[in-house]
């Protein structure tokens, strides 16, 4: 019974002196991360926009795959859209431009855990290629590989979930545009 | 003392001798820069789990040394993937969750287990550093092989005007794309463990 509070006591205090530590750690450089993360924030949505000005930010409360989204105020309008799409690794955050009848513009993959290499060359904005000018009912998002050119489709080989993830996330957003479009 | 260091490069080499840490071996040598970024990662977290284990070997208990070994390696996994989250953003985001997988890494519980635990700081050091440039190494040869004929470029880090990428005309555009994928990961490891083995036995055959 002694020995077993022993060696109980030593590993929490193992435990206790590498919690210090950590929380040490984390308090120095989290400010940082954060800071990081709102700089490439803002750095993509300038990128998405294609130097429409940025509007406020809109939360968008109850809807799984749209996160919230910016207004553009331009002439030509449209918006950009935070969307979260499921990939191989878990959820990826992705911003896209949409114009006001459903046409995606632009996109960027951000955070995500896609396998280096595979999915993660969804990050290459070549590979957005595919979706852009896609959206609206003339041109739907290609949700499935057969509906891309054979060049396009073999670059995909490899990384299926990643693209369909995105895709299904994309079209989503082309829905959501068209849907508040059409109530203003 | 200086064999304790240099065992870990050829010899003992983690990956193609001792067959340890496979795992992400496999899944981060798709590129140059992914491979040298593990390494360093893990060449770090490998020498403190190292020091410490060594430092406390007599203070853990026997029946709780393996969880005990978990939590300072765990530790400095979670100082590692914070710094880069925090000081180099692109490195972490391209190695993703492969940096918090150094913890499961079998080479540092391996070595905390089969080295560090019976012997001093200093040569523990030196053990952590051999093996961790040996692992590095190894991960360097396989990410090469795979980049050049898998995707035909090598990618380094970005410097300045230079993107880090360096494209080899001939294979960039018709690449062997399967070398990339997961089967040509298996496959390369497969050969250079061959390799090794015959030079292993050769050199086995000489001696004796």
């Amino acid at each position: 019974m002694k020995s077993m509070v022993a060696v109980g006591g030593k590993l929490a205090i193992i435990c206790i002196v590498a919690a210090v530590i950590l929380g040490f750690v984390n308090a120095v450089t989290e400010p940082v991360i954060i800071e990081n993360k709102k700089e490439q924030l803002q750095h993509a949505l300038e990128q998405v926009s294609g130097s429409r000005p940025i509007g406020e930010r809109v939360d968008v409360p109850d809807n799984p795959v749209v996160k919230d989204y910016y207004p553009l105020k331009g002439p030509e309008g449209g918006k950009i859209l935070e969307l979260i799409g499921t990939g191989y690794g878990g959820d990826m955050q992705i911003l896209a431009g949409y114009n006001d009848n459903g046409e995606i513009f632009s996109v960027i993959l951000m955070d995500n855990q896609e396998t280096p290499g595979l999915g993660k060359k969804a990050e290459d904005p070549a590979y957005m290629k595919k979706y852009i000018g896609t959206g609206t009912d003339e041109h739907p998002v290609p949700l499935r590989k057969d509906q891309l050119p054979q060049a396009e489709a073999d670059a995909v080989t490899g990384a299926s979930i990643t693209f369909m993830g995105l895709a299904n996330a994309l079209n989503t957003g082309a829905e959501f545009v068209k849907e508040i479009g059409e109530t203003k | 003392m200086i064999k304790e260091f240099t065992k870990g490069l050829l010899r003992e080499n983690p990956i193609f001798i001792i067959v340890l840490g496979l795992c992400p071996a496999l899944a981060v040598s798709t590129q140059v820069v992914n491979a040298l970024g593990m390494g360093a990662g893990v060449i770090f977290v490998l020498l403190g789990s190292n020091i410490f284990v060594s430092l406390l070997k007599d203070f853990i208990p026997e029946k709780v040394r393996i969880p005990s070994y978990i939590v300072i390696i765990a530790s400095f996994v979670t100082i590692v993937d914070l710094a880069m989250r925090a000081y180099a953003p692109s490195l972490s985001k391209s190695l993703g969750v492969f940096v918090q997988l150094i913890v499961v890494n079998c080479i540092i519980l391996g070595r905390a287990e089969a080295f560090a635990n019976k012997n001093t700081v200093g040569k523990s050091v030196l053990d952590a550093l051999g093996m961790g440039i040996g692992f590095t190494l190894a991960l360097l040869v396989i990410a090469l092989i795979r980049e050049v004929f898998g995707a035909g470029t090598i990618t380094l880090f970005a410097i300045g005007n230079f993107d880090g990428v360096i494209k080899i005309p001939g294979l960039v555009d018709s690449p062997a794309r399967v070398i990339g994928l997961s089967a040509g990961a298996l496959l390369v490891v497969g050969y250079l463990k061959a390799l090794f083995t015959w030079a292993q036995n050769k050199k086995r055959g000489a001696s004796s």
